[in-house]
């Protein structure tokens, strides 16, 4: 166990834990906020938190939103707009869609849905789409359904109903019509609105080994490669599913019989996102290469992962990493969910932008 | 009481290190007394639920004068968290501290396992190398408790600025310090003395708050400088100095002799004489000889590192104050107050004990003003034991605070003291994390804290205080999760422990499950971890997440669920039932995938399946060949190793009438055998317990014994 | 210190809390039974439903390998096992899943106890009649078979008259090993002597039946009426501890874990704790085995521990019948 974090990670404790953390999406350059989603076990309450990122470092609490019950997800639309959309999902099962101001960081308004027919556990995932006009979620239940912002309310449908057959625990647009979600197994499925009745691929994964449910995290989808998704799961499995290729799953981390790549972590791989800080190297690049994907872990670990090359480790920390973002303006910053109640910021500098 | 103990031995703490008459806590819950009922039950660590059920009153009563929502109640559940420490430090402060001193507290372990596995021969080079990775470990945890103080970083100093505004420290701070420079670092214990001299500038600040100290004398004086015209004919600026100077903090004495008016310009010239012993005295203050390694930017005094030296300096010293006490020009000294002040200042400088006295306020002061003045050298623990002891004589103190506790019970050598005071003025985390510095050095609390004692069911008390402070981190959902690296260093009872803790965590959330898991990996707790997916399995099976439940239970190799599980899908075969749930049905089956072992996976009730459907298609005597395609996969199905023998009676007696096909037999010789080896097998089976019967009738087994056997009297025949 | 987690109705009289603490069952006078979740901040019960038509005087969790699940004593003698289940994840439901009928003879207590993977529940009856029952079905609580019945007695041969028992306590030993043997103990409070002192009994696997292997009780005392029973959790000590309340105070029996020559654990009295004025209600171990909390009549919850010593103390006191505000 590493005795101290990164010199560089700049950690900022909070009164309470830390289930999510997101950059917003920046319309100015001076100001730059974080959202974080934070849950207090004594009292059992959850909010949305905007914090202003001052020059010092230091994290200025703006604005607060109490939600009813413990954030499992939270998203921005990728959009910069004013009003910024946000969607968090909570483990009794509701959505709530949250604008909030990008210039000042203010949470103004909140819809929610959250009835027994929307769904009956916990939302495990949501993402919208660049408008954040339409999301869909997925949950422990087996339901996957499409969020509408309707006339002052939200508007749902249900796009699938697994009947308890199959949960989902990510999810992921990959364009106007299509997306894929993660769950137990390894296993990824990718959906077509134009199709409807269930999904139109599947993945499992074998890479199960003794005592791992091998449950997918985290999926993340490279606007310029839709037809890929690369996913973060248990026994720190990171790996990339090509439609192209649906029964040749690429690990970037993590053992499997045969392929054994070099895991970053051993434990459960919280989230994963593509890196755009991180320059491909130049050997290989191509359509087919997958472009380099952070990650973070249950045992500390934040690392990049580039196919065929060692991980590069940026962070051991201590306890676990339960979440990131890495700012979609400057990518050099990363923000992250610390496990002991801290909020960490990670500025990398431009050397570590081209990969050895 | 009887039945109390009258032993009066340290106890288990967490809630008080000593036998005495039990804290009695009220539970404030609101519901009218008297009561039917109290309910307990321990839930994690320290956390107890207490249920106060309140006696039915008589109906005509209840209605009388009492609100309505009043009325309905008749009862409270409260959640007591017990051995929750002091209040100086704050809940979220506190599970910092916590979590902090984890790496800290880990690699220390580790090192003391590698440490010793390597100098297993030589016990002693352990011993002269181990103070050191205490010593970085103590460090490491001082940081947690609060911010070092650093020297001033301002260029232009305000010179009425005397006493820097410190960020104040807590007294659990203080109290490690303590322990560290008497139990830890060995490098300075010659010079202990001027430790203390630095400890005491923390400490002050801390007596200051309860009691009249030096502190806050200065603190005081601070404030009213800015606005005196003429400082040296306040009695109150004579009485800091001395004061500052009495306990050493020669820095403040010096700015405070510079701000006498004497120096002032126009002054100089009148005040020649005067200025000159102000000035005498200020260099005699700030080239005071200190035994110590360095001293700190902006702190006065010259070092020696060794006694020597020190010696040496110190008389000469002395020799330049006694001069000038001497001195003719004292008489030329207008300056009523000046002269006695400064006078005053040479005496305490030359040790007189009445003068140290008076400077002094708390005994604490006046006893570390006795290193600096009066015996400059380290001396023995029981020669500083009686010496605070006379100090306490000669100034009294009515509070006596868990940290003079701690003091008195260093000083007194005695390490059981010690680790009770920690625990009663600072709880359950202090004394896990102090008990490291008290070894450090001392082999006798060494072999004190690993006896094992069959009174605490044989563990030692370093374990015992591990797992209590383990116990008070299990209490709350944030911090159960470092309680493992403490558990861990339990080599008796923690993984123990460590199992009943995970046990008893809620299934409810995977998220939590996961992270469970990953603490049964890490200590390789396999029973643990499976058990805890078999209560997530059987959890989201019972709650209609049917996909989840099969998929843990499967993980935790739980056959026996699995089987009954697949037994509930076998008995759904050749059921009319409606699409959806044969498309649920569908579903399981595909879920249960066909890696379980015997749990009759996804190819055996396919077969199954294709097998009910022909044998559907047999009702008709005289489809010979439906017949034929059946047998033949019962056969397939009863050859297969993916088949559960379980399963063999009820398939064999589905196709009895199959068996007992009237003309030609279904089945040859070697397809009877193999049939009949198997029924052989099952009949012995039966006697196995966890053979569970189908609802077969009774004689099943004889009908398709009997079956078979005139089936194979017919294939003979055929065959011959 | 402390925060009020759940607000119960009236009527309530019994209360069980699930294995880790988190859930609490309570059972109310006029036959209803509800849930109540601390996770909830809501201090509304989770679920509430009518189990019985006469009041529920004990309620017991399962454990939770065969998932959420309790049993309710009713006051008519009658034993109802009632299963928190969700189709096809639409909301869960508690659905009864196995119903004893009252007869004759009352159930007083049950408690349950995994052997190898077979739940077991023993139920002690108000004639003096202890029943062991074994869970047929590993998903499911729906079949029972009755694996043995005996009285609470050492000596099997002899014949006593019918005893007329108040109350029993009964605590399975907390061990979970593949290889743990299935012990319990039981004590009752009942008009004829030899009922009343707490026994552990033990399955003999070789012939299938149940024997007494100690009993906890002096031979002064082996009348005394037992009002509660806790067997401690053993996280690694030589011996186990059990804790025996009676009119005289609890007792802290130290139990050794291998039999000895004659078959019989031995066993050692090493603390009887008075301070209850009144009858003791209740025992609880924590989870480490080495904190003891009671209740009784006099509205005071003691904590019990033992000293470096081996000395045994009360420690603190919470009390619960002091003028509320």
């Amino acid at each position: 166990m590493a005795i101290a974090g990164d010199a560089n990670l700049r950690c900022f404790p909070q009164p309470n834990p830390v289930d999510a953390v997101r950059w917003l999406p920046t319309v100015s350059s001076l100001r730059r906020f974080a959202a974080v989603a934070v849950h207090d076990p004594d009292s059992s309450s959850s909010a949305i938190e905007v914090h202003a990122l001052n020059p010092g470092p230091n994290l200025l609490l703006r604005s607060s939103h109490a939600i009813p019950s413990r954030i499992s997800a939270l998203r921005f639309s990728p959009t910069p707009q004013k009003p910024l959309l946000a969607a968090a999902a909570t483990s009794a099962g509701s959505l709530h869609l949250l604008s909030i101001d990008p210039l000042e960081g203010s949470i103004d308004s909140e819809l929610s849905v959250g009835d027994i027919g929307f769904s009956t556990g916990a939302v495990a995932d949501v993402d919208g789409q660049a408008e954040g006009r339409e999301w869909v979620s997925v949950g422990e239940d087996g339901r996957v359904n499409l969020v509408v912002v309707g006339d002052g309310r939200l508007e749902w449908r249900r796009v699938f109903d697994s009947k308890g057959l199959v949960e989902y625990s990510a999810v992921r647009w990959a364009s106007p019509a299509e997306f894929a979600t993660g769950g137990l197994g390894f296993g990824l499925q990718w959906w077509d609105q134009r199709k409807p009745g269930g999904a139109v691929a599947h993945f499992k994964g074998n890479w199960a080994r003794g005592n791992t449910v091998g449950m997918v995290h985290s999926i993340d989808i490279h606007p310029s490669r839709k037809h890929i998704c690369v996913a973060g799961a248990s026994s720190g499995t990171v790996f990339a599913w090509d439609l192209r290729w649906q029964h040749r799953p690429l690990l970037l981390s993590g053992v499997s019989t045969g392929d054994t790549v070099q895991p970053a972590s051993e434990s459960e791989v919280w989230e994963v996102r593509y890196d755009s800080h991180i320059q491909p190297s130049s050997v290989g690049t191509g359509p087919t290469r997958i472009l380099p994907v952070m990650m973070c872990s249950e045992d500390g670990i934040l690392a990049v992962l580039q196919q065929g090359e060692e991980p590069v480790e940026l962070l051991a920390e201590p306890c676990a990493i339960n979440g990131f973002d890495i700012d979609p303006q400057n990518p050099s910053d990363v923000i992250c969910a610390l496990e002991w109640e801290m909020i960490g910021i990670l500025p990398r500098s431009k050397e570590t932008s081209t990969a050895s | 009481m009887p039945g109390r103990a009258s032993d009066p031995g340290n106890s288990l703490v967490p809630f008080s290190p000593e036998v005495r008459d039990p804290v009695v806590y009220p539970i404030r819950h609101g519901i009218k007394t008297p009561l039917f009922r109290v309910f307990v039950s321990w839930s994690h660590g320290n956390l107890l639920n207490v249920a106060c059920l309140q006696a039915s009153p008589p109906e005509s009563n209840a209605a009388a004068g009492t609100a309505e929502s009043e009325v309905n109640i008749g009862g409270k559940v409260v959640e007591v968290r017990l051995g929750d420490g002091d209040g100086e430090i704050n809940e979220a402060q506190r599970r910092r501290i916590a979590y902090g001193s984890v790496p800290a507290f880990a690699m220390l372990q580790s090192r003391r396992n590698s440490l010793s596995m390597m100098s297993r021969m030589a016990s002693s080079s352990f011993r002269n190398e181990w103070w050191r990775h205490v010593l970085e470990y103590s460090n490491q945890i001082k940081d947690l408790l609060g911010t070092p103080r650093l020297p001033s970083s301002s260029v232009i100093e305000d010179p009425k600025m005397v006493l820097q505004q410190i960020e104040e420290p807590t007294s659990l701070k203080v109290a490690w310090e303590l322990m560290e420079i008497f139990y830890v670092d060995k490098q300075s214990s010659a010079w202990l003395p001027e430790r203390l001299v630095d400890w005491l500038a923390d400490y002050d600040c801390i007596l200051a708050k309860t009691e009249p100290a030096i502190y806050s004398k200065l603190v005081n004086l601070q404030k009213k400088i800015v606005n005196i015209q003429v400082i040296e004919d306040d009695p109150e600026y004579w009485d800091g100095i001395s004061s500052a100077l009495a306990v050493g903090w020669l820095d403040v004495v010096v700015k405070l002799l510079r701000l006498h008016g004497s120096y002032q310009l126009d002054q100089l010239g009148n005040r020649e004489t005067e200025n000159g012993l102000v000035e005498a005295v200020a260099v005699l203050v700030s080239t005071m000889p200190r035994m110590r390694a360095d001293v700190p930017t902006g702190k006065l005094g010259q070092c020696y590192k060794t006694k020597p030296d020190f010696v040496k300096a110190w008389e000469k010293w002395r020799g330049h104050i006694t001069k000038l006490e001497c001195s003719a020009f004292w008489v030329q000294c207008g300056h009523r107050q000046t002269r006695e002040g400064l006078r005053n200042l040479l005496q305490i400088m030359l040790g007189n004990i009445k003068n140290l006295t008076t400077s002094t306020c708390h005994w604490m002061e006046l006893y570390i003003s006795h290193f600096l003045f009066i015996r400059p050298f380290s001396m023995g623990l029981e020669g500083m034991y009686s010496l605070a002891q006379k100090c306490m004589q000669l100034k009294p103190s009515s509070n006596s605070s868990g940290l003079i506790g701690v003091f008195m019970g260093i000083l007194g050598g005695n390490t059981e003291v010690v680790l009770a005071e920690c625990s009663k003025a600072f709880g359950p985390w202090m004394v896990a994390h102090a008990m490291e510095l008290l070894m450090a050095t001392d082999d006798h609390a060494d072999i004190l804290l690993h006896e094992e004692r069959y009174n605490l069911g044989g563990i030692s008390m370093e374990e015992l205080y591990r797992l209590i402070y383990a116990q008070v981190l299990s209490s709350h959902p944030l911090t159960w999760q470092i309680a493992p690296t403490y558990l861990a260093s339990c080599s008796k009872q923690g993984l123990g422990l460590l199992e009943v803790l995970l046990y008893r965590q809620s299934a409810h959330n995977y998220r939590v499950t996961l992270k469970n898991l990953e603490i049964c990996r890490l200590y390789e707790l396999e029973n643990i971890s499976e058990c805890i997916m078999k209560i997530a399995g059987v959890y989201y099976w019972k709650h209609g997440r049917r996909g989840s439940g099969i998929h843990w239970l499967q993980q935790a190799h739980d056959e026996v669920r699995l089987n009954r599980i697949a037994q509930q899908l076998f008995d759904c075969i050749g059921k009319s039932i409606s699409d959806d749930s044969f498309k649920q049905w569908e579903g399981l089956v595909e879920l249960l995938g066909s890696e379980v072992g015997t749990a009759g996976g996804l190819e055996f009730l396919h077969k199954y399946r294709d097998f009910k459907r022909s044998l559907h298609l047999v009702h008709d005597k005289k489809a010979v060949d439906a017949a034929r395609q059946t047998v033949e996969s019962l056969v397939q199905l009863m050859r297969s190793p993916s088949t559960p023998r379980r399963f063999w009676l009820p398939l064999l007696h589905d196709s009895v009438h199959l068996l007992n096909w009237q003309g030609r037999p279904l089945l040859n010789v070697s397809e009877t055998t193999l049939l009949l080896s198997k029924l052989q097998e099952l009949s012995m089976a039966k006697l196995h317990p966890d053979f569970s019967d189908f609802d077969l009738p009774p004689q099943a087994l004889a009908t398709v014994r009997l079956a078979l056997a005139k089936n194979l009297r017919q294939a003979i025949l055929e065959e011959s | 210190m402390e925060r009020v987690v759940a607000t119960l109705e009236k009527g309530a009289q019994c209360c069980g809390w699930s294995h880790g603490g988190r859930r609490l069952a309570v059972g109310h006078a006029d036959g209803a039974v509800s849930v109540h979740d601390s996770s909830d901040p809501s201090t509304r019960a989770s679920a509430r439903w009518m189990a019985h038509t006469c009041g529920v005087i004990n309620v017991v969790w399962i454990p939770p390998e065969f998932g959420d699940a309790i049993a309710c004593v009713c006051a008519d003698g009658a034993l109802s096992l009632w299963d928190e289940i969700g189709q096809d994840a639409q909301a869960v439901t508690w659905k009864m899943c196995k119903f004893f009928e009252g007869t004759g003879s009352q159930v007083l207590d049950v408690q349950f106890g995994v052997s190898l993977t077979t739940l077991r529940m023993v139920a002690a009856y108000s004639d003096g009649h202890v029943k062991v029952y074994e869970s047929m079905d590993p998903l499911e609580l729906n079949k029972w078979q009755l694996q043995a019945e005996f009285q609470n007695v050492i000596d099997s041969v002899s014949r006593f008259g019918k005893p007329s028992c108040v109350s029993a306590s009964i605590a399975w030993s907390p061990c979970r090993g593949e290889n743990q043997q299935s012990s319990f103990v039981l004590g009752y409070n009942s008009d004829l002597s030899q009922f009343n002192s707490p026994k552990i009994w033990e399955f003999e696997e070789a012939h299938q039946r149940w024997v007494p292997v100690a009993e906890l009780a002096l031979p002064g005392d082996k009348g005394d009426r037992v009002h509660a029973v806790a067997w401690a959790l053993n996280i690694g000590r030589p011996y186990e501890v059990v804790a025996v309340a009676t009119c005289k105070g609890i007792a802290i029996w130290h139990v050794g874990l291998n039999p000895e020559s004659d078959g019989r654990l031995s066993t050692e009295k090493v603390a009887l704790l008075a301070g209850h004025d009144g009858e003791v209600w209740q025992l609880d171990w924590d989870m480490s085995g080495m904190t003891l909390a009671s209740t009784g009549a006099d509205g005071m919850v003691r904590l019990w521990q033992s000293n470096l010593n081996g000395v045994w103390h009360e420690q603190a006191a919470l009390e619960c019948n002091g003028v509320q505000h």
